[in-house]
């Protein structure tokens, strides 16, 4: 008798990673993406970035949610979505995907406050080059009311990426 | 190609903030009642002024023999949505290019200026907001006719400022309109209203609030030889 059959009924059997389970982690994150889409018209940009919000949670979640370079297509299809210039958020989440691989061989553990931590640096680089990129586009705004505020709003949601990565994570593998 | 579920969403938001503002209203109606009737006492004084100044205009255009034609709005739509995950604000508005809408068009609300086109879809367009920092309007003082420019702060508000240095012009509640200089937007659409003053200029909130206006009217640009030059910079980079 298999071993998982002895626990309570039904619990154990029978489980295992869902139809698709490969392709839901960059799913969410074009999700998160297609967030952009939603009718709100704002007079401030200090929403946060949602796609990379999802991708950052998942990453710093399991290195293996999808392989590296998915990352740049995941990333024109976000900037399409967004409106972003085409080719930033490529070349941004590429670029990402390889610090956090480059981060993974040197750190010797790793808790939720160094996720935060991470997540804090990696969302405000990428804020920071939106704000440059918008400023050589001819918008030149100050920092602390355009690229300052977006950040904070983007570091204090991202725990909510990382618990909806982790959920999903779970469901997805059938635990 | 999701401009159309967008914009059947922003009508249940366009309702719900409705029903928070008009319960708010409750609350001081007999208030509001006499001031109304005040404000419409004076206007109704300033209706009678304007339409003089109106027909001495029109005395006076006759003639100096000014031809004035008819503008007629391209398409009409409406925002469904914004860059709220970028510092640069732009809106999407739910008419495109199989309307008639093209790149370098301006875009009014009945209440004032929204922008002008620098995306053009089949059935959506990006619009360029007055208060993002690349939209540069020239703009006079309603009171006096003072020619300033308006650039947009990125953060929902205005900066303009005088063209001619020297003392400040504005004053807090002055109505900054479009000048019509350049060509592209029409003379005399409101773009915003000053709040505050800084040392050389003024900041202004927009009048047409993009997130509240109902329809946003793409209208032809006021000289047609403006829209060329328009898209020929547009495809510079926006």
């Amino acid at each position: 008798m298999v071993r998982s059959a002895l626990g309570p009924q039904g619990a154990r059997l029978n489980k295992g990673p869902r139809v698709g389970a490969d392709y839901i982690p960059a799913a969410t994150v074009v999700a998160g993406s297609l967030l952009s889409l939603l009718p709100i018209v704002s007079a401030t940009g200090w929403w946060p970035d949602f796609g990379l919000l999802m991708l950052l949670g998942w990453r710093l979640l399991r290195a293996d949610a999808w392989p590296a370079w998915w990352a740049a297509p995941l990333g024109f299809v976000n900037d399409v979505i967004v409106g972003n210039p085409i080719g930033l958020s490529v070349a941004m989440w590429a670029a990402i995907m390889i610090a956090l691989d480059i981060l993974d061989r040197r750190t010797m553990w790793r808790d939720y406050w160094i996720e935060w931590a991470i997540a804090t640096v990696v969302i405000a680089l990428s804020e920071i080059a939106h704000w440059r990129v918008a400023g050589l586009l001819g918008a030149e705004v100050r920092f602390n009311i355009s690229a300052g505020p977006a950040i904070l709003v983007g570091v204090l949601t991202f725990p909510i990426a990382a618990f909806i990565a982790t959920r999903l994570d779970r469901w997805r593998l059938g635990r | 190609m999701t401009a159309p579920i967008s914009g059947a969403l922003r009508e249940v938001t366009t309702t719900a903030t409705g029903l928070v503002g008009g319960a708010g209203n409750y609350w001081d109606a007999a208030n509001q009642n006499a001031q109304l009737k005040r404000d419409r006492a004076a206007l109704m004084r300033r209706m009678v002024e304007a339409r003089g100044i109106l027909e001495e205009n029109q005395q006076l255009k006759a003639a100096l023999q000014l031809r004035e034609h008819n503008r007629e709005a391209v398409a009409a739509g409406r925002v469904v949505g914004s860059s709220f995950e970028s510092s640069r604000r732009f809106a999407i508005i739910s008419v495109g290019s199989s309307e008639g809408v093209q790149v370098g068009m301006p875009v009014r609300a009945a209440e004032g200026l929204i922008g002008r086109v620098i995306d053009a879809g089949s059935i959506a367009s990006r619009v360029l907001l007055v208060t993002d920092r690349a939209n540069i309007v020239p703009a006079r003082i309603l009171r006096g006719g003072q020619p300033v420019i308006s650039t947009g702060r990125g953060d929902g508000t205005i900066d303009v400022r005088p063209l001619e240095v020297g003392k400040n012009p504005f004053k807090p509640g002055d109505v900054i309109v479009t000048s019509g200089t350049g060509g592209l937007y029409p003379p005399l659409v409101p773009i915003g209203k000053v709040i505050r003053l800084d040392d050389d200029g003024a900041i202004a909130l927009p009048i047409a609030d993009p997130s509240r206006v109902s329809f946003a009217i793409v209208e032809p640009p006021f000289e047609p030889t403006a829209l060329a030059a328009a898209a020929e910079s547009a495809s510079e980079g926006p």
